[in-house]
């Protein structure tokens, strides 16, 4: 059934798609104004647009570009990280699924929704003694983790999709298991291993938590510095609306070609 | 297709079959168990174990200064009595904390909720623009939610915030609020934030089960001449309940654990301290790793507890329709 085209809906539905985006839309008015236009009684919808803001976040020492550097480190490799190690799990489970694949998927999901403060402080304490407190390296093992069920339960279900006849035909062929992973499985999957590392990418590069916590300045991300706009140094509005437009805009980029596979992703492959 | 032929016949075409089959399933099950090993250890290490280190600290009177000398005390951070009650759940900062936690849970997915399936109603409908608003409502959970919390204290911002101004100009209000700062409102600025945030997962969740619908149960409603609000209740909401139940289960594991949105907005105004905010300033502000690794392991208790129920209930809800 084709419902039919109604005026009514349709401003209904932009009006919802306008409030969903107004908050966007006035950061990104207040990146191009003057901390003093930002800072008047009556907000401004009319102004002269300068780039003034975005000048200064990009400027100061080492300001925008040491936080993105660390943000792309850290999004990339560890997303790397996270599928060498989902795409074999996965493979093991959807291929060759035993009695405990079940419980497996159930207890990796599980693991996602234990509170972030819950292993705070041994994971601390472990950097500490290791030296990895405020390293990039330290921060792309945690993003790594956090990312791995939801990695893992993706893959899974885009490995799921493959008849397993092929892996049958391959095996009987004579190809050895990894051999058959490389060559015959990820080809035909990988629209989904791709979709599954940028939504990786995408969650790193927002993750908040982890990157407040356990880093001082050497491999703060983005999220310290978009954090660190307080009130105590004076007029920063508008300063950190272009920080958070220039923090924003590439996930924004990113996630307009991840659309249906973020909702995929963020049900564990319960929605396809 | 072809593949599948090319198998049958490689497999008749050798002849000691079975005892192939049981060296290629020997070899399967060991692949599996090389395959799985690492991710296995990489959760262990960063979920499993650091869990039972909370766990021990919580019987242990540990501070962050001094952790070599901590001791094993029982459960005393938990509840003690040495002339009148101590230990977390002597706190009344505590409970005021699970209290915000379920009220601002119950609230914000109950919200998000209803107006998720709204959303996602007339998204379903068709409408001029419709793939550019679909895709516009991606955008508010793709961001970082320390921008957005950033964004809408701003937004919030009592003498030159947008939405004082905006409520003023309608004649809502006639003085500007103090949203983030005054304890009766901080709450739902909080939660005004989680919905903006959440909604759009909801509605996306909802829209794509709306899209899997038969059509021929409308057609047949439509024919009948029933009301569409009656269509809606007794059709499209028992079928789109499966889905349902995974975005609130979802929403609610995320908003029980809630942090960031609350620290950026109000940091440890008690009015919004959730339980996350309360272990965690308990372990890294006042470094009492004991009492605060006691407060984490309630947390996760109290939420594994949730989750159970919550599975269990709706298993059996759907287990009634099958």
């Amino acid at each position: 059934m084709e419902p039919k085209r109604s005026i009514g809906l349709a401003v209904v539905g932009w009006l919802v798609a306008l409030i969903m985006f107004f908050p966007i839309l006035w950061m990104i008015l207040t990146a191009f104004k003057t901390e003093q236009t930002a800072f008047s009684m009556t907000p401004q919808f009319i102004f002269s647009p300068t780039l003034d803001s975005f000048r200064t976040a990009l400027d100061q020492g080492a300001g925008y570009w040491h936080y993105a550097l660390n943000s792309a480190i850290t999004s990339v490799i560890s997303t790397l990280i996270g599928l060498a190690l989902a795409i074999p799990a996965a493979y093991a489970m959807a291929f060759f699924p035993s009695k405990r694949t079940d419980f497996t998927l159930v207890w990796m999901v599980s693991t996602k929704f234990i509170p972030a403060v819950g292993v705070l402080i041994p994971i601390f304490l472990v950097y500490k003694s290791l030296g990895l407190l405020d390293t990039d390296a330290g921060l792309i093992m945690l993003f790594a983790a956090m990312n791995l069920p939801i990695m893992v339960w993706m893959v899974y279900s885009y490995f799921k999709d493959i008849p397993r006849d092929i892996v049958e035909a391959a095996d009987i062929d004579g190809a050895g298991t990894l051999q058959t992973m490389v060559q015959v499985i990820l080809p035909l999957a990988l629209p989904g291993l791709a979709s599954t590392g940028l939504l990786a990418l995408i969650f790193a590069w927002n993750e908040a938590f982890w990157s407040l916590t356990m880093v001082d300045h050497n491999a703060a991300t983005l999220a310290p510095f978009i954090a660190s706009f307080k009130s105590a140094e004076g007029l920063f509005w508008a300063k950190m609306s272009a920080a958070s437009v220039l923090t924003v805009t590439p996930i924004i980029v990113l996630g307009w070609f991840a659309q249906r596979q973020m909702v995929r992703g963020l049900t564990f492959g319960a929605v396809k | 297709m072809a593949s599948h032929d090319t198998a049958v016949a490689g497999n008749t075409s050798r002849p000691s079959g079975r005892e192939r089959g049981t060296r290629v399933r020997r070899r399967r099950v060991r692949a599996a168990w090389i395959f799985l090993t690492p991710m296995l250890i990489g959760l262990l290490l960063v979920a499993g174990w650091p869990l039972m280190r909370t766990f021990w600290f919580s019987m242990t009177d540990a501070s962050l200064s001094q952790m070599g000398g901590a001791s094993f005390i029982g459960l005393e951070n938990y509840l003690v009595y040495d002339d009148g009650w101590y230990g977390v759940l002597a706190d009344s900062l505590w409970w005021n904390s699970v209290w915000n936690t379920l009220y601002f849970t119950v609230v914000s997915v109950g919200c998000e909720t209803v107006l998720g399936i709204i959303v996602a109603l007339v998204l379903n409908a068709n409408f001029r623009g419709r793939t550019l608003v679909r895709a516009a409502m991606l955008i508010p959970w793709a961001i970082p939610t320390i921008v957005s919390a950033k964004m809408w204290a701003w937004m919030l911002n009592d003498q030159f915030g947008i939405i004082n101004h905006i409520l003023i100009s309608l004649g809502l209000i006639d003085m500007p609020l103090a949203w983030t700062a005054n304890a009766d409102l901080s709450m739902w600025a909080v939660i005004i934030v989680d919905v903006w945030k959440a909604t759009p997962f909801v509605a996306l969740l909802v829209l794509a089960a709306l899209q899997m619908l038969p059509s021929d149960c409308y057609e047949a409603a439509r024919v009948d001449g029933i009301h569409p609000v009656r269509v809606f209740f007794k059709v499209t909401l028992p079928l789109i309940t499966p889905a349902l139940l995974v975005a609130v289960i979802f929403r609610a594991l995320d908003a029980l654990r809630v942090f960031d949105v609350i620290y950026v907005l109000t940091s440890n105004a008690s009015s919004t301290m959730t339980m996350s905010v309360y272990a965690r300033q308990q372990l890294v502000e006042f470094q009492d790793v004991g009492y605060g690794s006691a407060a984490s392991t309630l947390l996760f208790l109290i939420i594994a507890l949730i989750t159970v129920a919550y599975l269990y209930l709706g298993r059996r809800q759907l287990g009634g329709d099958s």
